[in-house]
Formats: structure tokens, sequence, C-alpha cells
């Protein structure tokens, strides 16, 4: 019943440079053989459904206006501003994610749960400090990743962690060490991405790059798990 | 003297400061990053969020992009790292979120948020769309972005192996192996009364 050919035939249908000698033996094949003939037909219909896909309308977006305007407007007055606003989005992420953190620690408290963390003033010099250290840290590594900085969106970063939140109702420091080191560990893949792929391109070197051969290991990983 | 094509023109004005020219450049570009946000992503909150990693990753490097390529081959290789890194900052958020469901491990190759559309979104989308994007939704997402490269993209096999740094004949097969799937997929649809 099955046809030992059918992949073979399948894949040099669909290739891109077949040799005209070799497509003419592959259509040969199809022509003789009704399985393969059938199983192309129902490949091919899968192909036009999807190809039925119809552009669909953007929904409104301010496509970064905003921050272009405002990025052209500080670039003049030299880079210590700059420096400085680039963390703005991070950091005020991660004083939210303090005060999340404190705010559910506190409600649990009210029904009876023992969690240590004070309220009122000591909360907020908690998240100072926290936040201080915090960038202290980021300070130092910015001076050398500077230029190719990327900063992540905030109001992502703030729906995963609510998200992550409302999963985990016990928020402790550990917790919080690990949503941090998370966000960090997400922001310098990005960074190596984004610099891999331009040294890439600026070179020509389309063979080498880095980030690629990670996202290979990434997908071969994907089908081994599978 | 050769012209200059509109891409250039509109890059060296944006970042000469004018955000009429960034503006312009991101309009030429975003009906097809989004696009393939929906497929590859199956929602359009995630659609829209890679739209706007793509754009800021653009812009943030867009006095380092010179010439000798493509803007639009600069631009699809960004929307092409930054769909496999939103797909799988997404997928750690479900594992972290809910680590207690592991076992669920075939639910992870999916769309992380293509169980529900709301009403007001599923109508402005065809029919037709919302068909191919439940058929890409039974793709791991590796198959996923070789039929992107190949059908919406209509890239080559090489073009797409020297993107992902695999071999043509893995892309191709890879190929094969989702239409095959897909072919499962639409043979059951049309089963199902
Ligand atoms: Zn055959």
């Amino acid at each position: 019943m099955s046809c030992p050919k059918t992949q073979h035939v399948m894949l040099e249908y669909f290739s891109d440079d077949l040799a005209p000698l070799m497509r003419e033996e592959m259509e040969k094949h199809l022509a003789s053989c009704a399985e393969c003939n059938q199983e192309l037909e129902s490949l091919l219909m899968t192909k036009s459904s999807l190809e039925a896909w119809q552009e669909q309308r953007v929904p409104h977006w301010d496509r970064g206006v905003e921050l272009f305007s405002r990025e052209h407007r500080t670039s003049k007055t030299g880079n210590a501003s700059w420096d400085i606003w680039q963390w703005i989005p991070t950091a005020a992420s991660f004083a939210m994610l303090c005060v999340l953190l404190l705010n559910v620690n506190f409600s649990t408290t009210e029904q009876g749960f023992s969690i240590s963390f004070n309220s009122g003033a000591n909360a907020q010099s908690d998240v100072t400090e926290m936040l201080a250290s915090f960038e202290g840290a980021q300070q130092l590594e910015m001076n050398q990743a500077i230029e190719r900085m990327e900063d992540r969106q905030d109001g992502n970063n703030l729906r995963m962690m609510q998200a992550m939140l409302e999963q985990n109702q016990q928020a402790t420091a550990e917790n919080l060490e690990q949503i941090y080191a998370y966000f960090e560990q997400q922001r310098i893949l990005d960074l190596q991405d984004m610099r891999v792929g331009y040294q890439q391109l600026v070179d020509s070197d389309y063979e080498t790059i880095r980030s690629l051969q990670q996202l290979a290991s990434f997908v071969s990983f994907q089908d081994d798990v599978r | 003297m050769a012209l200059i094509n509109e891409d250039e023109a509109l890059i060296a004005a944006a970042l000469n400061g004018s955000a009429f020219a960034w503006e312009k450049l991101v309009k030429r570009y975003e009906s097809r990053v989004y696009n393939q946000g929906l497929r590859l992503m199956g929602n359009p909150a995630d659609a829209m969020d890679l739209c706007q990693e793509v754009f800021l990753g653009v812009y943030r490097n867009l006095h380092r992009f010179r010439g000798d390529a493509k803007f639009s081959s600069w631009l699809f290789r960004i929307a092409h790292n930054k769909s496999v890194d939103l797909n799988r900052r997404k997928r750690l958020m479900m594992v972290q979120a809910k680590p207690w469901s592991q076992e669920e491990d075939d639910g992870l190759d999916m769309y992380p948020a293509a169980t529900g559309f709301e009403p007001d979104e599923k109508l402005d989308q065809s029919q037709a769309n919302t068909q191919v994007m439940t058929m890409l939704a039974q793709l791991p997402m590796d198959q996923r972005l070789i039929v992107e490269l190949k059908i919406y993209q209509s890239l080559t096999f090489e073009e797409i192996a020297d993107m992902q740094d695999i071999s043509t004949n893995t892309a191709k097969t890879r190929f094969y192996t989702a239409l095959k799937k897909l072919k499962v997929v639409s043979e059951k649809d049309h089963v199902l009364p």
C-alpha cells in the first residue's frame, strides 16, 4: 500500500531548484503512482488554505514616534540624561514589583498569615534600598553596554509580573530574586541577540551568527523534548 | 548617480531626527510584521507586542544599518529573532506561572493564548485567517517558523537554512513534516460535523 518514494518525491516537488532531468523523472513517477499523487494533492490543498490568509490591519499604535521625538530632543542635551532615562522603565518595573509584593504580603497578613514584611515607612525604605542597590549594579554594567542597550518594554514586564504574582500568592524574597534574575537574563539575551545580529549583518557573515546557533540549538532542544 | 531607494532615504532622514520619516518607515512595514506576529504568536495582543519589539529593535540599531544588506531583509531577520525570543518568553512565563502542570507538555507547543480570542477581535478577523491560525497552532514553533518563512515570506529553502543555521535538507524536511501534519489536521476538521 505505501510507496517507499513518497517522502523523497514530495521533498523534490517542493524544492526551489530541481534539475530539469530530476523534475522530469519526478513527474513521471507522480503520473504513475496513485499514492504519491494523492499525497501531493492533499499537501497542495493544505498549502492553498494557508495561502488564503488575508492581510489584517494593524491596530492603532504610536509607532514609537513619541519615543523618537523624546530621544531626539534629549540627545541634544548630551548623554548624561539619556543614560539615566534608559533605566527608567526597568527601574519602574522593579519598583512596581516591590510594591506589588509588599501589597500581596500585607493582605495575606490580614487574613491571618504571618509574613515578615513591615508596613508603612519600613516597606518604603525597603523599596528604596532595593532600588538603590539595583541601580548601583546596573550603572556599572551600563557603562559598557550603553551603546548596545535595548530597553525592555515596561508594560510587557508589568503584565508578566502580575501574571506570575497571581499564580504565586505567597510571594517571597526568593521569588522576587528569581523574577528579577529572569528579567535580567532576558535583557542580556536580547542584548546579545541584537549585538551579534548586527555584527553579523555588517560583516555579511551569515554563517557564524551566534544568536542563530542559539536559536538552532533551542529549536532542536524543542525537538528533543518532543 | 544611482537612485536612492525610499527606505534608505527614510532611514537617512530618521537618523537626522525626522520623526515623520521614522513614522513613514514604520508604516511601510508594520503590516507585514503584525501579520507575521498574528500567525506566529496566535493572538492580536502578542502580535502587537512583537510589532513593538521589532520596531524598537530596528530603532535602536538604525544607526548601525548599512546599505550593504537590504533593509527589509535586515528588518525581517530582527523580526524572526524577536518572534523566537517572544515565544520563548511566553512559554517560560507559562511554565513559571504553573509549575504544577508540567505534565501537559503537549500544550507548551501551542500558542500561549490560542484558546480564546476576544469577540471584538474576532470580528475583524476573516474566517480564512481564523482557520489558518487554528492550523498553525497545531505546529511546534520550529515548524511554524518554516511555514511562515516559506509560504508567507516566500524565502527559498537556502535562505531559510541560512537564517536558522540549519541545513537546506533539514529546512525542506521540516516544511514537509509541517504540511503533512497540517494535512492531517485539516482532514480532521472536515470529518468533524
Ligand atoms: Zn510513489
